[in-house]
Formats: C-alpha cells, structure tokens, sequence
C-alpha cells in the first residue's frame, strides 16, 4: 500500500516508531544463548529463595528490629558461596560473565522473597556499573580481581556506589542540580592524588563493602563541572564508617554513614577528574558528568524496576495464597468475583512491569551500556572463549592506557546522544511505573488480607515497608519522571526547560 | 474544625493538645519500638493510667458509669489530636470505646457496673477488645457453652488489642445452639487463658495485641444469645466515624511535617518547597486533609442530630478517610525522601499506622460490600 521509503520516513518521525517499539525490533536480534543463561539465572534465583531467602527473610527482619545494630554478615557470605557477586562480572574482568539484562530477571525472583535481599546482592553490581562506567580499565580490572578472589577466599568483597550527602541527595543525580547544590564532599588535589573530606549517607551495603566508588568536588560551589570519582578501599587512612540508618524496611540491607577526614586517595586510584576527562574527549566535564549518571542510571533503574516488580510480586503471591486459604461466609473467598478481580489486576500489574523494565533492558542492550557485549560476535566470543585466555591475553592489555582511552571514548565519543536520551528515559520510566505499581499490589493485599497482613509473620506488612523505599532510591520517582520527560518527551516541547522554573 | 464548629470542645481540646505534646511526643521514637527496645512495660502502663487518670478512657461513657458522658464529636475531636502526634494512643482510646459501646448496645448495665465504677486504675477500666475484627466475618471464634448461671468459653481468638495488659475482654464466641454469635465478658486473669507473647505488626505498635486460647474459662453473657452482630453493628457504626477521625488526625501530622521538611530542605539551591512538583504533592495532600476532615465533622453532625442514614454516613467516611490517608502518607515519606523513610523521622511511622488502621473493624472491602447492600436493599 505504501512504498518502502515512505513507510520508512512514516516510522522515522517523532515518536520515531522503533524507538517506541523496542522489543520488536530487538527481541529477534538476542543471541539465543542468552535465554538458557537468563533461565538459568532465574532458576538458581529460585533455587536460592527455597533454600537461603524464603527461610531467613523474616527471621533477620526481625533480628534488625529487635538490635537495629545487627548486620546480616552471614547472609552475604551465603550471596558470596553462591557466587552472586561475580555472577554479572564479565569474563574480560574474571566473573562468570552472565548476560547483563539477566540480573533484572534473577532481582525479581529474589525481590519476590525479599527485596532487602535482593538489594544486598544488587546494589553490588550497582557499585560495579559505576566502577566501570568510568571506564578506568586498570582500576576495573583491580576490583573486579578484588571482587572474584572475595569469592574464592570466602570473604566477600563487594562494590558501593557513594554518592547522597546529609545535604544534596536529588542533587548530586542531576548536573542542573548539582551545580546549585549544597555539596560537602570536598577533594582537593595534591601531589599523588586527593585528599578527601566530607561524608556520604544512606549508602546502600556501606558497612559489607570493601571498595567505594566515591564521588567528590574539587570546588564545592561548582559541583557540576569539578566532580572527581575516586575509589576508596575500606581500611585507607582518614576513611571510617559511621552509623547505618534505622530504616522502616529493607533492614538487611544497611544505609551507612561513610566518613572521610583527610583520607589520601593516590592517583592510581582516580578514575574520573577534569584532567582525566580533557585527555579523552572535547566535551565538558559537565557534560561527561551527565552522561556517566546517565549510563549508571540507565543500568541501576532498570534493576530497581525489578525490584518493584519483586515486591508486586512477593504481594499478589502473599494475597494469592491468603485468598486461597480463606472462607467468606463459608466459600472460598477466591470464589468471589471481586478477589478475582483484584488478583487479577495485580497479577497485570507484575507483568505490566516487566514488560517496562525489559524495555529499559533492551535500550541499554541495543542503544546503552551493554551494546559493546550485545553485538552478537563479541557476546559468542566471550561466552565460549576459557576464562584462561581472557587471563593470559587480554588481561595484560587492560593495564594499558590504551585500552581506558578506547573504553573511554567508546562510551563518551562514540555514542549517539539520541541513544543515551532513549535508555536513560526509559530506565526512569520502568523505575518510577514498576516501583509505583509495587507500591500500589502492596496497598491492595494489605486491603484484601485485614488484620491477617498486619502481622509480621504474614510477610504482607513486610514488603509494604520494603517497597516504599524503592519510589525513593535511585532518584525519587518525582525526578525519574522529570527525567523521562528531559529525555523523551521534550522534543515534542520545544521550549521546555529543566530545573528552572 | 470540629472545634470550630462546636465550642463546648474547646477545653478538651486544650487538654488532648497538652497532652499530646508534653506526654506523648517526646516517647514517639521510643515507644514505637514495642515490642522490642528497652521499653520496660511499666513504663507504657504509666502511659495508659495518665490518659485513664485525664478521663480519656470515657469518653462516651455515661456518666453514670464514671464516664465524661460526652457524644462521637468529642471523642473524634481527641482521637485525631492524639494521632497526630502517635497514633498508638489513639487506638488504646478506641478500642476502650468500642468494648463500651458493644456494652451500651447490648444494654448491659450489670456488665458496665461491674467494670467501670469499680475500676481502681487503666487495668481494669480498659476492656480489650479484637478492634480489627468483624466477628461476623470470622471463621473461627471460641466455642461459648452454658455453665450453671453463666458459660465457659474455649477456643482461640486473634489480634486481641491490650489482651496482655488488661483485666477485663469484650470476646465474641459462639455458642453452638445459636446461629449467630454473641459477646461474653471475660477475665483475662483467669487461668483458663493462654496469652501469646505480643505481635508485632505493621503499625501502632504502643498499642500491645495478643492472641489468646481459652480454655473452659467462665464468662458472663453481654445482652442475649445470639445478638452480637446486631450490638456490632450498632457499635461500629458509630466507631467508624472514629476510626476515621484517627486517619484524619493523621493526615494532618503527615502535612504538617511534609510541608516543614520542605521549607528547611534545599534542592538545586532553594527550599524544596519552591519547586512546583513539591507544592501539587502538597496541594494534593493538603486538599485530602481537608475532605477527610470535612467528612469526619459532618459525619459527627450526622451522628449527633440523629440523622437519616447516619450509619451508612459513618462507614463511607471510614472507606473513603482511609484511603485518603494511605495516599498521604505515602506522599508524606516521598517529600523527605531518604530521610522520611528513616525512623529519626515521624513520616514512616504514619506510613504503617494509616494502614494498620484501615484495617479496623474488619476487611475494608467486605465494608463496601455492607454498604452497598445498605443502599440498594
């Protein structure tokens, strides 16, 4: 009906119809070996629910409540055995090399249980984007190598990714902000590297991780444009940790105080600064700044998607299995039109979710972060080539300055902005819909339980604490929506301006 | 507004304010970790014998039973100050109203004299009672057998609010002649009672709930056999409207704090308050503390003059105030961010109370359910 070249300038307009139809273009193009791994992800996620998370989910919750000192420690060595933090590690950097979407798939599985679990093991990997969105491959290859031999000694080493301050929390996610906010990380250049004062709050695994993505400024007054990105090893001198916060839900996962008293951070140990950026690229360090939340965002929101999803989940199960059991007036209450009804519309509103944050995994597999590994020859290659070659060949060159500068430009340079735009708009949108929608399945069993969900061996009241944290973290839902809105949406608002008003 | 509208609650008001700031909220953070802390058990009895010793826990009751003799308005008006400040308390005051109205609906004047003139302290004046339950919604409740000039009791019964701290239990059991069930009092120091340790929940956690088995322990009948659902309904109706006076109460504490937080706290160099987001989740807030304020006066009006239909009034509201108040408060944690979720501050807190008293008097969907058969015959 319609010739070739004008279907196509049809489908190019705004809204350009790929880029609102994802997983049609690219569902098809997925290696298919990544469909056994995210299964077997999924499986072992389960397998680790009826064995580790489902008996100790309420039990430690509890624990927390009654000492709000105690750390699950244990549990984190348990993630460790079952090899959990080197799971999405590539094999480049000595990890098993599991496709990276298939984290969202397993946090789900695991969020169903328990998202606070499910954070502990996430926000890990949290810390690795950081780590490697930076880019540095001689620092990415030190803590990755850190992080696997945590696995094979049995002492966990994990990534934290530090960036709230008591005073700037929304504004340290948006350069707008950043460059008007009240920072107080201070770093201040010396021979050999930094010297490092201020703290860090509500920083997710604070007290179980070994190395810390730090971010600081040299200039306080113009955070924007004079962010460094420092990493900080627990036991360097001047770096303690403080308090971990008394939190309505997901107490397994501590939010520690991070405090940092003229804490020398050597150059070796500078994986982002001004300098560093001019060596690279033209652009603005402010500009560089944007873009690497962006692509830590673009990572991290998608998983907290899932988590959103976990906790639709965990609740529409926990109704599910109440409505089940129970009689109103002598039937079934899942006999009755309306429980149907509401179970229903939770089951939809799980797979409503998902259907967003594999969305935003497919942006970041195809237009992101991970497009480097999709490419289905390099993700072939480094699937089936043994973890010996990447040791004994490609390792060495890691060390390389050449090998950052490619890696640096690849994600700086090399990316098409319209890209960056797509992933990090819908990784804000699987975020905010996925976390309101397991908000909103919470609500609903609550309602549809009574008193039964008020008590804590329900496990109902649990994941309505455990979720609301999910509409804060990673940005609030208020700035994942603004977010969306700068990203996506402004196009077709020309004379939109962002955090201006 | 309530007060507006009726100034006869002027001093009670004074009185549940001042109380409410110098007794109430410098223990909030402590309190609320009841079960667990350090929080020694005399200490929140001291707290239930000053409000017992205030007249709190009598609000409605007739004077004749050294109750303040006074009508829904007063008790609402209280409740909601209270639960600005710690909702736990508000619940401790419901639940001692809502065993004193299934008594006065069952006109059992015996009952009420045996309690409440001869109560030496908060113990004994304040009778438990499974405020979260509809009994009639209930599968399981204890078994009531005639026994000589009374009856035994035997089964268990769930989410008994103050089971652990008071003398006397408003319990609803069957007795198996009957089709429906009826309301014994029971002494809950009698050794035939098995008292659980106390249940944590989601909310109101100064307000001790256990369970209890019963087991062939002696009880005296509140009104007649088989009449309980009709003293419940009766009771309820009115307690709806205080159930929905706490939330109301709340929702005005979750503004309160949201909009301080947001004029101190600054983004992007000025107060959070400045950013036109902030103030329509304000706006928003601030508009569903005004509805669940309106419905809860003029459902008080309803009640007081009598008027048609109060009843179904009383329960909209309750439905209506409830989910008012769990948007709210939701919004309320969301406008401190990190911070509203962390204990130090009082948002989280009302984030779990609204819903732990959305449940009150049983499941909120099956009360729509009541309603609409109400409405439509």
């Amino acid at each position: 009906m319609l010739k070739r070249s004008k279907v196509k300038s049809y489908t190019k307009k705004f809204p350009r119809f790929e880029n609102e139809s994802l997983s049609l273009y690219y569902a098809p193009r997925m290696p298919k070996a990544m469909i056994k791994e995210t299964e077997e992800a999924v499986a072992l996620a389960r397998k680790f629910n009826d064995e580790v998370a489902r008996p100790l989910s309420l039990e430690l919750d509890r624990k927390t409540h009654e000492d709000p000192d105690y750390l699950p420690v244990e549990l984190v060595k348990k993630a460790n055995e079952w090899g959990f933090y080197t799971m999405w590690i590539p094999k480049l950097f000595g990890g098993k090399g599991f496709n990276l979407p298939s984290i969202s798939y397993f946090l789900e599985e695991v969020g169903s249980v328990c998202v606070g679990i499910a954070n502990v093991i996430g926000v890990h990997y949290l810390g690795m984007a950081a780590c490697m969105m930076l880019s540095n491959t001689r620092i990415i290859k030190r803590v990755m190598n850190d992080v696997v031999e945590g696995e094979k000694t049995g002492e966990p080493c994990l990534i934290s990714y530090c960036i709230t301050e008591p005073t700037a929390g929304t504004d340290v996610e948006e350069v707008d902000l950043e460059a008007k906010g009240r920072l107080g990380c201070h770093a201040r250049k010396v021979p050999g590297g930094y010297i490092l004062n201020g703290s860090k709050i509500f920083i997710s695994n604070g007290h179980f991780s070994t190395w810390n993505v730090v971010y600081a400024y040299t200039d306080l007054k113009k955070g924007a444009d004079t962010k460094v990105a420092l990493m900080v090893k627990r036991g360097m001198k001047g770096f303690s940790l403080g308090t971990h916060e008394n939190k309505m839900g997901q107490r397994v996962c501590p939010a520690s105080v991070l405090n940092f008293e003229d804490c020398f951070v050597p150059d070796e140990l500078v994986a982002m600064d001004p300098d560093i950026i001019k060596s690279y690229t033209k652009k603005t360090p402010r500009n560089v700044n944007m873009q690497h939340i962006d692509y830590v965002f673009s990572i991290s929101r998608a998983g907290v998607g899932a988590f959103g999803v976990g906790v639709a989940r965990g609740a529409f199960e926990t109704a599910m299995k109440y409505a089940n059991e129970t009689e109103i007036d002598g039937k079934p209450m899942v006999t009755y039109e309306w429980v149907q009804c509401r179970l229903a519309e939770m089951y939809a509103n799980v797979r409503l979710g998902r259907l967003a944050y594999t969305e935003a995994n497919l942006a970041n597999q195809h237009r992101g972060a991970y497009n480097i590994l999709q490419m289905k020859p390099i993700y072939y290659y480094l699937k089936y080539l043994p973890v010996s070659y990447f040791k004994k060949v490609i390792a060495p060159l890691l060390d390389k300055p050449i090998a950052t500068w490619i890696l640096s430009k690849w994600y700086i340079d090399w990316q098409k902005p319209d890209d960056q735009h797509l992933t990090t708009g819908l990784a804000s949108m699987a975020k905010f819909s996925c976390t309101d929608l397991g908000v909103r399945n919470c609500q609903m069993a609550l309602e549809l339980m009574g008193k039964a969900g008020l008590r804590h061996d329900s496990g109902a009241e649990k994941i309505i604490r455990d979720a609301k944290l999910l509409q804060i973290y990673e940005g609030t839902n208020q700035l994942n929506r603004i977010n969306l809105f700068k990203s996506i949406v402004a196009p077709a608002c020309p004379k939109a301006t962002f955090f201006e008003e | 507004m309530l007060t507006a509208l009726n100034n006869d609650l002027k001093p009670f008001e004074d009185l549940i304010t001042k109380f409410s700031r110098e007794e109430l909220k410098p223990h909030v953070e402590v309190h609320d970790r009841y079960p667990f802390g350090d929080l020694d058990v005399d200490v929140i009895e001291a707290g239930f014998n000053k409000i017992y010793d205030l007249g709190f826990l009598g609000i409605m009751l007739p004077e004749k039973y050294t109750g303040i003799g006074q009508g829904i308005s007063t008790l609402c008006m209280m409740l909601g100050h209270v639960a600005e400040v710690d909702a736990s308390y508000s619940l401790i005051i419901f639940t001692s109203a809502l065993s004193q109205e299934i008594i006065l609906s069952a006109q059992a004047d015996s009952i009420a004299e045996r309690i409440y003139p001869k109560a030496k302290d908060a113990k004994e004046y304040l009778v438990a009672f499974p405020s979260f339950t509809d009994p009639g919604q209930s599968k399981t409740l204890p078994e009531a057998s005639p026994s000589g000039k009374g009856y035994t009791l035997t089964g268990k019964l769930d989410y008994l609010v103050l089971g652990s701290f008071s003398k006397w239990a408003v319990i609803p059991a069957r007795i198996s002649s009957n089709r429906g069930y009826s309301f014994f009092l029971v002494n809950l120091n009698d050794r035939g009672v098995t008292k659980s340790e106390p249940i944590f929940s989601l909310g109101l956690h100064a307000c001790p709930i256990i369970d209890i088995s019963l087991n062939n322990v002696s009880a005296r009948i509140i009104g007649e056999e088989g009449e309980g659902e009709r003293y419940f309904e009766t009771a309820s109706k009115i307690m709806h409207a205080a159930a929905a006076s706490i939330n109301a109460g709340i929702i005005r504490g979750s503004l309160r704090e949201a909009m301080d937080y947001t004029k101190e706290r600054e983004q992007g160099g000025r107060p959070v308050i400045n950013w036109s987001e902030v103030r329509m989740i304000l706006a928003n807030m601030a508009i569903k503390a005004k509805v669940a304020e309106l419905c809860v006066t003029q459902t008080c009006r309803a009640i007081d003059e009598n008027l048609k239909d109060w009843g179904m009034i009383s329960i909209a509201t309750a439905l209506h105030v409830h989910d008012l108040a769990c948007e709210v408060v939701t919004d309320g944690v969301q406008l401190l961010g990190g911070n509203g979720y962390m204990k130090d501050y009082g948002q989280e807190k009302r984030y779990r109370d609204a819903r732990q008293v959305q449940a009150l008097l049983g499941l909120a969907p099956l009360k729509k359910l009541v309603l609409i058969k109400e409405i439509v015959g």
